[in-house]
């Protein structure tokens, strides 16, 4: 649980390689992998027109971007619970501790209910509607939040989002309520999270989305160790508090939102990539944040792998394969501390 | 003391795994005594004049039978005429009102098979009910002739019955001489996007309309009614053709072609490839009612346009 | 460096919500107090008098709604929070860090105002750590998560962080409250020798009166956010002025063994 003797700049590197290899690795690998075989020689043969080679679109369409997918909603989620933890001072805080979940999951559910005669052009209702919902709790948290200048009590930053997160978890419900079954079916279906994107388009639709949140986080990464000792501890050890805080929280909530507009609210990855980070690299934000964000990619990549060919063609969503994985875990965990 | 809170933890996921087998077990104890006291429920004979249907497909086999006259409320999801989207209105399968059920009087009520708690307040009132369990298309045909026998249209429902058997003989005639294309029939899709499809799977009504439509499932492997394929699924499987059934209107000029346009990617299935994507519209597509028959025909026309020059 | 304190008045209610003078409640009014190189002055007062916000003004933690609090001259206001905590470091009364950090990385926190945004710790700053530690008499524990210590390691590690960052002043809220005898005279004798030998200026909040008595130099006695009185230790720690701060009556004595005054309370005054 000790930092080493080694000095920080050597166990950043070696754990920026280690950690990288690991999430190349799952990436480059899980292709490769599926509920069809399809023959890889006959994916990339280009002498065959793409229109007709089953198993270049197989690669291409179904596989690639789903693995793509995975790894930077992965990322997103781990990294944004690591800044939110250090944010609270809690490890136990998830991405969706903050409203930011249930506000984009009340957006796609109202488009998924009543949204169908929406065309947007090129944009889809259903993420579009997710990232507004999004935006909107994370903006009504916020409010609630914070005064100007001052620094955001963690506290009333907790209860706002747990608020939100009852309010319009009900809402929800009654929205499910009003629909048919065929919509509320779905609705379900939404909330456990689906990877299988079917193509580039909607990766660079929330792309931008989650380089700006882990750009901030690059630039706060040097701050969380302090801020999470305490606030007034990190203001006199020269971290700008007041705005510390905030960039985090909007950082993680922008990440947040990205990621759940473009996969669904997949749990368990924002709380458990950075506990097993923990215990393998110590404690160190500096090493914790990167780290996680690397692992949550491989984490959740090969979580969908198992999703989509354990029970093949029937396929396990990919957040009962997160749920299914996290409680164990932190079950193991208790029993271990005890 | 360390071991003391490990053994707790233990023996409390111990207990809550065996609570819920035993749960389990006692709801499955408790469903099948419900199913053997539904049988007896229904007896024939006594006047049935004023019936409540929860189950609309059930409700178009009562008009269809002649029993409309009879029926005096339905479902909330109850929409196929007029005539009954002017009767009131009590639930449906997850809220059902039982004090509106019971204050209008009905001698029977028409439920689903997994209303057991309803049944049982029904059953204490000396109420009738009728149980209707989704069986494929022998299961509609039976509803039709048991309905008819429980509400005094005996001869009718026969006659309705043999309706439709007819409807169904001659679709499966027309369609013999041809092979059978694999098909995809695609009964729920979210707008502009491929996910969250769901498909028929080899059992149900949906299935079963195929395969006399002259179809062959591509998921006919999988033994559910539903089934939410992947990407890749849909590529591996490749259908021939592509069926997508909407009850009501999204299929209004553009948004036929945005939909057709989303398929486009996925170029190396053959329904896309040779352009056999076909939207059809209307209730009777979904609903497992009397009018299989024109169902059946619809699919059979998608499949083989050559069978009806 | 010479930490000033000119005319401050502060208020948690003062800000840009309070319209009119009647409704704004001031923690401090009109304080003025001046900290000179290399001194050792303690703050005393009965609880709620304004000594922790005092202490947060003069780390620039808080701003002063009127007056101002200069380093050397220079308004603290102007200079930014990173290089301000290369100057001025706080040891809290508390620390409880959210993560289950080790003694050496609670300490090199203390460079955190020396790194730029994106440079990590280098051998020098791992040096200065290290030296931090032994000044703590804290060595031995560097590999040790920091929560598992006792509470008198805990405070003389978080001195140590304070002392990382190198800083001219040192601030500290009530450093030996939670502490036994033997810690409390350790902690103190490691303050008086950091302030000689490193010539470190240091104010101690302190309800210790026996405490400041022994360590400071000079005293600053607060009630009810004025400054009561402010000088030499020998001066200020009177009868009279312990029964005007604390309404208690005490017997101060100057006290041969030790070499400084004593306080001994008698009881409350009517």
């Amino acid at each position: 649980m000790s930092a080493g003797p080694r000095p920080i700049r050597t166990r950043l590197a070696v754990t920026l390689l280690a950690y990288g290899a690991v999430a190349l690795a799952a990436c480059l690998l899980a292709p490769l992998v599926g509920s069809t075989s399809i023959s890889l020689s006959r994916a990339f043969d280009r002498s065959i027109p793409f229109a007709d080679n089953v198993d270049a679109q197989i690669f291409f369409i179904a596989r690639l971007p789903r693995v793509l997918a995975g790894a930077i909603v992965g990322a997103a989620f781990a990294s944004a619970g690591v800044v939110l933890q250090a944010l609270l001072r809690n490890p136990l805080a998830t991405p969706f501790t903050l409203g930011v979940s249930a506000g984009s999951a009340l957006g796609a559910i109202l488009a998924i209910s009543f949204g169908s005669a929406l065309a947007l052009g090129p944009l889809l209702p259903v993420p579009l509607a997710s990232l507004a919902g999004a935006f909107m709790s994370a903006a009504i948290v916020y409010a609630m939040a914070t005064r100007p200048g001052r620094p955001i009590s963690t506290s009333v930053l907790l209860l706002a989002g747990v608020t939100l997160n009852s309010f319009f978890s009900a809402l929800i419900l009654l929205v499910q309520y009003m629909s048919d079954f065929a919509e509320a079916y779905r609705t379900v279906r939404w909330l456990m999270g689906d990877l299988d994107v079917g193509g580039f388009g909607p990766i660079l639709g929330a792309l931008p989305l989650i380089v700006v949140a882990f750009v901030i986080f690059a630039r706060l990464s040097s701050s969380l160790n302090v801020l999470s000792v305490g606030a007034d501890t990190a203001a006199t050890r020269g971290v700008d508090v007041a705005r510390t805080q905030r960039l985090a929280f909007v950082s993680a909530a922008l990440a947040t939102s990205a990621a759940v507009s473009l996969a669904g609210p997949i749990g368990f990855v924002g709380i458990v990539v950075p506990h097993l980070v923990r215990l393998m690299t110590g404690v160190d934000h500096r090493i914790v944040l990167p780290a996680s964000a690397l692992f949550g990619a491989a984490f959740l990549v090969a979580c969908d792998l198992v999703a989509r060919t354990v029970l093949a063609p029937v396929e396990v969503p990919v957040g009962v394969v997160t749920a299914m994985l996290g409680g164990p875990f932190f079950l193991w965990l208790l029993i271990r501390r005890g | 003391m360390a071991t003391y809170p490990k053994r707790l933890i233990l023996l409390t996921a111990l207990v809550a795994v065996a609570g819920g087998v035993w749960a389990t077990g006692s709801a499955v104890v408790a469903h099948a005594q419900a199913e053997t006291g539904r049988q007896a429920s229904v007896r024939d004979g006594a006047p049935v004049t004023r019936i409540i249907s929860l189950v609309p497909a059930l409700t178009e086999v009562l008009f269809a039978i002649g029993a409309g006259p009879q029926v005096i409320a339905v479902s909330s999801y109850d929409d196929f005429s007029p005539e009954v989207r002017a009767l009131p209105r009590v639930g449906a399968l997850i809220d059902p009102d039982v004090e509106r059920i019971l204050a209008l009087r009905p001698n029977l009520v028409l439920t689903y098979g997994s209303q057991n708690a309803l049944e049982m307040q029904l059953a204490r009132a000396g109420i009738r009910t009728f149980t209707y369990r989704h069986s494929g298309v022998p299961g509609i045909l039976d509803a039709v002739r048991d309905l008819g026998a429980a509400t005094g249209h005996a001869a009718d429902g026969e006659r309705k019955a043999r309706e439709i058997e007819a409807q169904l003989d001659a679709v499966r005639a027309v369609v013999r001489p041809f092979g059978r294309p694999r098909a995809l029939l695609v009964f729920s899709r979210q707008p502009q996007s491929l996910q969250q499809m769901y498909v028929s799977g080899g059992g149900g009504f949906l299935d079963d309309l195929l395969q006399i439509a002259g179809g062959a499932n591509v998921f006919a492997d999988v033994p559910r009614e539903s089934v939410q394929p992947s990407h890749e699924t849909l590529l591996a499987r490749a259908p021939e053709v592509i069926i997508e059934l909407h009850s009501t209107g999204m299929m209004a000029g553009t948004g036929v072609l945005r939909e057709r346009s989303l398929w486009a990617a996925l170029a190396s299935i053959p329904a896309v490839r040779n352009d056999r994507i076909h939207f059809l519209e209307g209730s009777y597509l979904v609903v497992p009612g009397p009018r299989v028959g024109l169902a059946a025909e619809a699919l059979a026309r998608a499949l083989h346009a050559e069978a009806f020059e | 460096m010479t930490l000033q304190v000119a005319h401050v008045s502060f208020g948690y209610n003062a800000g840009y919500d309070a319209l009119d003078e009647a409704t704004r409640s001031f923690s401090l009014c009109d304080v003025s107090i001046t900290i000179p190189r290399g001194s050792l002055t303690g703050l005393l007062g009965p609880n709620g008098c304004g000594k922790t916000t005092l202490l947060k003004l003069m780390a620039g933690v808080l701003r002063p709604h009127e007056g101002a609090i200069t380093l050397d001259g220079r308004d603290i206001d102007g200079i930014s929070r990173r290089k301000l905590a290369r100057y001025i470091a706080v040891v809290p009364q508390e620390t409880h860090p959210g993560f289950d950090y080790s003694v050496l990385e609670m300490v090199l926190m203390g460079r955190h105002p020396h790194l730029g945004a994106f440079q990590l710790e280098g051998p020098e700053d791992i040096a200065i750590a290290h030296e931090s530690l032994s000044a703590t008499g804290t060595s031995h524990l560097a590999s040790r998560p920091y929560m598992t210590l006792s509470g008198g390691e805990k405070q003389r590690v978080v001195i140590a962080s304070a002392l990382a960052q190198a800083p001219d002043v040192l601030l500290l809220d009530e450093p030996t409250a939670s502490l036994d005898l033997a810690y409390q005279m350790e902690v103190a004798a490691l303050l008086d020798r950091l302030n000689r030998d490193r010539g470190v200026s240091m104010v101690l909040a302190t309800h210790d009166l026996n405490l400041a008595a022994s360590l400071c130099d000079s005293l600053v006695l607060v009630r009810s956010g004025r400054v009561l009185a402010h000088g030499p230790t020998r001066e200020v720690l009177s009868v009279a002025m312990i029964q005007q701060l604390y309404d208690v009556e005490a017997d101060v004595q100057f006290h041969e063994a030790s070499g400084h005054l004593t306080v001994v309370p008698i009881r409350r005054a009517q």
